[in-house]
């Protein structure tokens, strides 16, 4: 469903002398419902190939075909329809919205389609998988009243109320405690089995990516595979 | 939850920023819709005045010093069917009881209680309208008395004839009453009336108009007429003055059909003795008969070494009737004698008789004209030779027992008048000792006041009621009332357009507050902009999750337009406020800009919603501008958060080489604007340096940009200390940057460039072409002054000591009585005061801004003598005048009517520097008397005195010239009185501009604060690393303080540029004591600010913002 092909990305620097090259002729292809991990050091890139991949940026060169279409030559409107109904995706920060209660945060891709019927199916769904995350008691609570863990879990749930076909999660437990981070990682495989979507997880823990089908490792610019001990 | 809804949520959550933006958009709100506001105020008070001033009346006839019966107001009611009441009006002077307080130029009037009818209805006389004064109430309080006390009135005295003729007598020009005050007239007594435009209240004298009918010998008799509108507004000048046609009588001219005794004729005569010509065309053509008749006083008829003195002369038009009239059958060289003269002067026929005589000249200058005649016949003593009654009822002789008691304007040397010339008086009276044809008799005597003393008509057995009514008929249907001064103006209408057309202090006040406006915006965008970079990863996330950038640029501008909508209606409430404060401001320490006068407060619905809706719009816009950057960066930059992905994207070069290029157009352009206009003057050349100032300050802030771009991008030299750290900080955010610069810098040019216009007009006020044209004195008198002031015999006949006034020189000028053209009259005047002025005499005094193309602008008063097309006079008058009171330039026409009610063009073709002769409009006094025969004398002066002698010279003609109601003033007060008009609305500006600085300063306090507390976690690493908090606090110092200074220079320098041609101006009274406080007090201002946010933002613990890192 997810194919990359020779993606590269370049930077320039400020005063014009030259540019730096963090993605270099990746190729990749990832079928639907598997569990990938990319691996690598910090600044290695894997933030910039999972905002290639979702739609958030665009490389210097190669394509990237999602569900077959080439979303390096759609427009920026086509992109956030993509975005917001086939990719959810997960930030080391959660970025939930403080003035908004964890049901309405949950909700807030949805109130990007102006397909107004679908409002109460999505607020049953949304109750449906805070439930299932142990969130339903707090879904009238504010950010601010939650842990670090639950407003991670509570994020993860706001990248999946569109029903996405590719969850990217970008060092979803970074901030997080071990404890934390085990139930998130839990979470995720979970989701990708139970809800049947592709999950793709950029991370710099070893231990986590192992809970993952298939493990890539990035460095310098190039992707390898890395053996698991799966 | 909806998108509405979550719109709801951040407005709430973020209440503090968006409190901050609402305060904000209060703020520009408030200022622009309270601006506007005052316009709304100003412009009613002006109609309230106008209502006040006006009552009811609609139309008026103003004939000045032209008499009408009272009774044609009886028939005129009647045919318009509505009030009309007579008034009869002249200038005056009231004193109190003692004499130690009295006021001049007061308007006396007339009245009776239909003139209180067109008024708020209260009649202060009562039911006795038989005595008493009744004072406005400005008026009382200048005088300090109250009903019951008693006052001087002296009015002036109307003569018969011009007392610019020589012969009318130049004693008696003015009556002196004592009269107890009745009442004080407040404005519902009607005691505001004025017919004027002008929103400065008139002073008021009522009396009975009988009593003063009585007192000036002018009984029955007005000289206004005011008709009120009807229910349906339909009477209009042209049903008014149609009306008068169907009205008026040949007493209302003046005119009068008597049969002489003795004589089978109806002669037509006028109170004037001169008969105007439309009328004496009018009376030659009523009848076939008609013989139309010039008599005049020569001094001497001389036939060799012999001459009779004193005598009358008639030019006498052809006719058959030898019974009743000589007959002129000669030619207009030659002149027909009585026997009396030739036995006098022992003539005969054939000999040559030279006729002496005075003939009108200006300031009654006695110009003594000779005319010789062939004698071709002489008359004997008897029949149609013998006809006192030739003579017109000259004042002063026609009522002499005796040559001796003869009191005639002109001297009579009393050692001339022999027994026989008693005797001739005795026996003949003014019987005419010679004649001559009508021709020559005008040729040599027609004057502007009539070409004819009389016209006579042929009776021949007819009844002389019969010939009386057919000549009346004629004359009343061939003659327009108007061309006798009897015609409408539409004083409503034309007081309504002069409000309508006022000074609009809205866009004045507006153009005041115009950079505080800028300036509050200036600190809602930034405070917005805080806000919305505060959500940047907010922001991010939504675009992440797929929501369209315009979507989530919608819904921040939604919030924005809710603040915008929410604070322009606070706004609004609080913009009333503001106009009170405005108001008050006018009412105290700026009352000279609206020359003491009483602003109401009043608010026009319409011009609330204008405000509101402009606010909010200019607020949308901004938001707008301002979220098109913001939402334009790609949601993976902004999800890492503000701070850092403003270091992902490289700035381009290109960027930096733009505002170099912007630098080096603006500079060049304002090389070439200066280059351009050094040579010229006025406002072309001010306005052209302001817009060099300003291109330099565009460039400076271009320069100070670019800057900021290479020290970001390119400088590769390492920044080693605090201050060159501080210096690269500043790069960061040049956004920010170079808004606080930019508004610092705008405001300080702004202060500086309009503060450095003030104008000292004291500089060089001795110089010829100075505002005081080198006159020491600035003059008007309440009554006319006829006399040439430099003359001894002129000196003499007021009692002035031609000794003491030996260095002391006096131009004198006729005034038309006009509208106020000054800057002290709010109101668009609509017809100005008019000067008459003999150019030759005011040559060299003042100085001209500018002059009709191919004149030479250092010679431009002989240009008042030249003709333009017909019915067009020249006109010079103040820049101020002209340009701003009138809404003209030179070139430009106005429209006039003369007393004969012909229409003529008054047309610009000068403008005099900032002088004192602002608020009136000069024409030669040619021109003058043409167009205003019957307004005699002088009423302006501009005297010469000798250094330090200015108080004496006052002293002396106030004393001198008291029964004229005179109103002396330093030339240089003058001057100041104006400027210190044009001064306040500076200085407003001026304050305004300031609070806008000081707006100024407080975006640049946020600023710091902004930048500063997105850096805790860099300087707590600075801290942690051993740099202590006071270092911090310095370098962020250097960093803002840097910018503060940048935004002070820039400014300052584009000030200079635009001030060039105030700080060459003799009269430039730049204030630098005060802008250079303005200027440390704003750099110290900004410095405080800084160094407040800095503390505030640096306080705590710093290196908690470590660990939250």
């Amino acid at each position: 469903m997810l194919e990359l092909i020779d993606v590269s990305k370049e930077y320039q620097s400020p005063a014009d002398t030259g540019s730096v090259s963090v993605l270099k002729d990746i190729t990749l292809k990832i079928d639907k419902g598997r569990s990938v991990a990319i691996v690598g050091p910090s600044g290695c890139g894997k933030s910039t190939l999972l905002n290639i991949i979702g739609a958030l940026d665009r490389p210097t060169a190669g394509r990237v075909l999602f569900d077959g279409k080439d979303l390096t030559k759609a427009g920026d409107i086509e992109l956030a329809e993509i975005r917001n109904s086939k990719i959810g995706f997960v930030f080391q920060l959660h970025h939930l919205l403080p003035q908004c209660t964890v049901i309405e945060n949950v909700i807030v891709p949805t109130l990007a389609d102006k397909n107004r019927s679908l409002r109460e199916e999505v607020e049953e769904r949304a109750v449906s998988l805070l439930e299932r995350v142990g969130l339903k008691d707090w879904m009238l609570h504010r950010p601010g009243q939650l842990s670090g863990g639950q407003r991670q879990r509570v994020a993860v749930v706001r990248a999946l109320i569109n029903q996405p076909k590719l969850l990217l999660a970008d060092e979803p437990t970074g901030s997080l405690d071990e404890h934390a981070a085990q139930n998130i990682a839990e979470l995720l495989v979970e989701l990708n089995q139970s809800e049947e979507v592709t999950l793709i997880l950029a991370t710099h823990s070893i231990k986590l990516a192992e809970h993952m089908g298939q493990v890539l490792e990035l460095s310098n610019g190039t992707l390898t595979e890395r053996a698991t001990s799966k | 939850m909806s998108l509405l809804g979550l719109v709801k949520r951040s407005l709430l959550f973020y209440w503090r920023t968006n409190l901050g933006v609402l305060l904000a958009v209060m703020t520009s709100t408030a200022i622009l819709t309270g601006a506007l506001v005052v316009g709304d105020s100003v412009r009613h008070s002006l109609k309230m005045t106008m209502t006040a001033r006006l009552g009811k009346t609609n139309l008026a006839l103003v004939a000045n010093n032209r008499f009408f019966t009272a009774g044609l107001a009886d028939e005129l009611a009647q045919k318009l069917n509505t009030n009309v009441a007579p008034v009869l009006f002249l200038q005056g002077i009231v004193a109190n009881s003692d004499g130690t307080k009295r006021a001049n130029k007061i308007e006396v009037l007339g009245l009776d209680d239909r003139f209180f009818r067109l008024g708020p209805g209260k009649n202060p006389f009562g039911e006795d309208f038989s005595e008493g004064i009744v004072l406005n109430d400005l008026l009382a309080a200048r005088l300090g008395v109250t009903v019951g006390d008693e006052v001087v009135l002296r009015i002036e005295q109307p003569a018969l004839m011009s007392r610019d003729i020589p012969i009318t007598p130049d004693s008696d020009l003015s009556i002196a009453s004592r009269l107890v005050v009745k009442a004080v007239a407040g404005e519902s007594e009607f005691g505001c009336f004025s017919l004027q435009a002008n929103q400065i209240p008139s002073l008021n004298a009522y009396v009975p108009i009988q009593w003063l009918q009585e007192k000036l010998d002018r009984n029955e008799q007005a000289n206004i007429l005011l008709v009120a509108d009807d229910a349906n507004e339909s009477i209009t000048v042209e049903r008014a003055n149609e009306a008068v046609r169907k009205s008026w009588q040949l007493a209302d001219s003046g005119l009068e059909l008597r049969k002489p005794d003795n004589h089978d004729i109806l002669e037509l005569r006028s109170r004037r003795i001169f008969i105007d010509e439309p009328l004496t065309i009018a009376a030659i053509n009523a009848r076939d008969d008609a013989v139309g008749i010039l008599t005049y006083f020569v001094n001497e008829l001389r036939f060799g070494d012999k001459s009779t003195p004193y005598s009358m002369v008639t030019a006498i038009g052809k006719s058959g009737d030898s019974k009743n009239s000589i007959t002129i059958d000669i030619q207009d060289d030659e002149i027909i004698i009585n026997q009396w003269l030739a036995d006098d002067l022992g003539a005969k026929v054939g000999d040559s008789l030279e006729l002496t005589y005075f003939v009108v000249s200006p300031m009654r200058k006695l110009d003594e004209e000779q005319t010789t005649f062939r004698i071709r016949r002489i008359l004997p003593m008897q029949g149609a030779a013998i006809d006192p009654e030739l003579m017109p009822d000259f004042p002063g002789l026609a009522d002499a027992d005796n040559c001796r008691d003869w009191d005639a304007g002109i001297p009579i040397d009393l050692d001339k008048i022999r027994k026989v010339d008693e005797d001739y008086w005795d026996k003949f009276q003014g019987t005419p000792k010679a004649f001559i044809t009508l021709k020559a008799g005008q040729m040599i005597w027609a004057n502007r006041y009539g070409n004819l003393t009389a016209v006579r008509y042929q009776l021949r057995g007819k009844l002389s009621k019969d010939v009386e009514e057919s000549v009346t008929t004629r004359l009343l249907k061939e003659v327009d009332p108007a061309s006798v001064g009897l015609y409408f103006q539409p004083v409503r209408a034309r007081g309504m357009k002069a409000g309508n057309e006022a000074t609009d202090f809205g866009q004045l006040f507006l153009g005041f507050s115009f950079f505080l406006i800028i300036a509050a915006l200036v600190l809602m965008s930034l405070i917005f902009v805080f806000g919305v970079e505060k959500r940047s990863e907010q922001v991010g996330m939504l675009l992440a999750v797929g929501f369209p950038t315009r979507l989530v640029r919608r819904l921040l501008f939604i919030e924005g337009g809710i603040l915008a909508l929410l604070g322009a209606l606070a706004g609004t409430a609080a913009g009333l406020l503001y106009t009170r404060a405005m108001i008050y401001g006018l009412a105290t320490i700026w009352h000279v800009a609206v020359s003491g006068s009483s602003i109401q407060f009043y608010a026009k619905l319409s011009t609330l919603l204008t405000g509101a809706l402009a606010a909010m719009a200019v607020s949308l816009i901004t938001i707008w501008l301002t979220l098109r950057k913001q939402v334009s960066r790609p949601a993976h930059e902004l999800l890492v958060g503000e701070l850092k992905w403003q270091f992902v994207k490289a700035t381009p070069v290109t960027r930096g080489r733009i505002s170099l290029w912007i630098a080096a157009i603006s500079s060049v352009s304002a090389a070439g604007l200066v280059a351009m206009m050094t040579a010229a003057e006025g406002s072309t050349a001010a306005g052209a340096f302001f817009g060099a100032g300003a291109l330099i300050l565009i460039s400076g802030l271009a320069l100070i940009q670019f800057f900021l771009r290479m020290l970001k991008d390119t400088w590769s030299k390492t920044l080693a200390s605090l201050a060159g750290l501080g210096l690269r900080n500043s790069t960061r955010r040049s956004g920010r940057s170079l808004a606080v610069v930019g508004l610092l810098a705008c405001g300080i040019f702004l202060v500086i460039a309009v503060g450095a216009n003030r104008q000292n007009p004291l500089k060089n006020a001795h110089r010829r072409d100075s505002g005081t044209g080198g006159f020491a004195i600035f003059g008007e008198s309440a009554i006319a002054v006829i006399h040439d002031l430099n003359s001894k015999t002129g000196r003499q006949s007021l009692g002035l000591d031609d000794k003491i006034l030996d260095n002391v020189n006096i131009l004198q000028l006729r005034l038309h009585e006009g509208d106020d053209a000054s800057c002290f009259n709010l109101n668009r005047a609509q017809i100005p005061s008019l000067l008459g002025v003999q150019p030759e005499q005011i040559r060299e005094a003042f100085r001209f801004t500018d002059i009709i193309e191919g004149a030479d602008k250092n010679d431009g008063w002989p240009l008042l003598t030249h003709d333009l097309t017909e019915n067009v006079v020249p006109a010079i008058g103040d820049y101020s005048t002209i340009v701003w009171s009138l809404g003209k330039s030179v070139g430009d026409v106005l429209e006039y009517i003369d007393e004969k009610g012909r229409a003529f063009q008054v047309r610009i073709i000068g403008m005099l520097k900032n002088s004192i002769l602002q608020g009136n409009l000069l024409i030669s006094e040619d021109e003058f008397v043409n167009r205003f025969p019957s307004e005699n004398g002088y009423r302006i002066f501009l005297i010469d005195a000798p250094p330090g002698e200015t108080e004496t010279v006052m002293d002396i003609l106030s004393a001198g010239l008291a029964d004229f109601g005179p109103a002396l003033t330093p030339a240089t007060q003058r001057l100041a009185d104006f400027s210190a008009v044009e001064n306040t609305y500076l200085s407003i500006f001026q304050m305004l501009g300031g609070l806008g600085l000081v707006l100024g300063s407080i975006g640049l306090g946020l600023v710091v604060l902004r930048n500063v507390l997105d850096r805790r976690g860099e300087l707590a690493m600075m801290q942690a690393v051993g740099i202590n908090k006071i270092a911090l606090k310095r370098m962020v110092l250097y960093e803002h303080g840097a910018l503060c200074l940048c935004g002070l220079v820039c400014g300052i320098i584009a000030a200079l540029v635009a001030v060039g041609p105030a700080l060459s101006s003799p009269a430039a009274n730049v204030p630098y004591f005060s802008l250079v406080l303005i200027i440390l007090a704003i750099g110290i201002s900004g410095l405080v600010w800084i160094w407040m946010a800095t503390a505030f933002a640096l306080s705590g613990q710093l290196l908690e913002a470590l660990r939250n890192e």
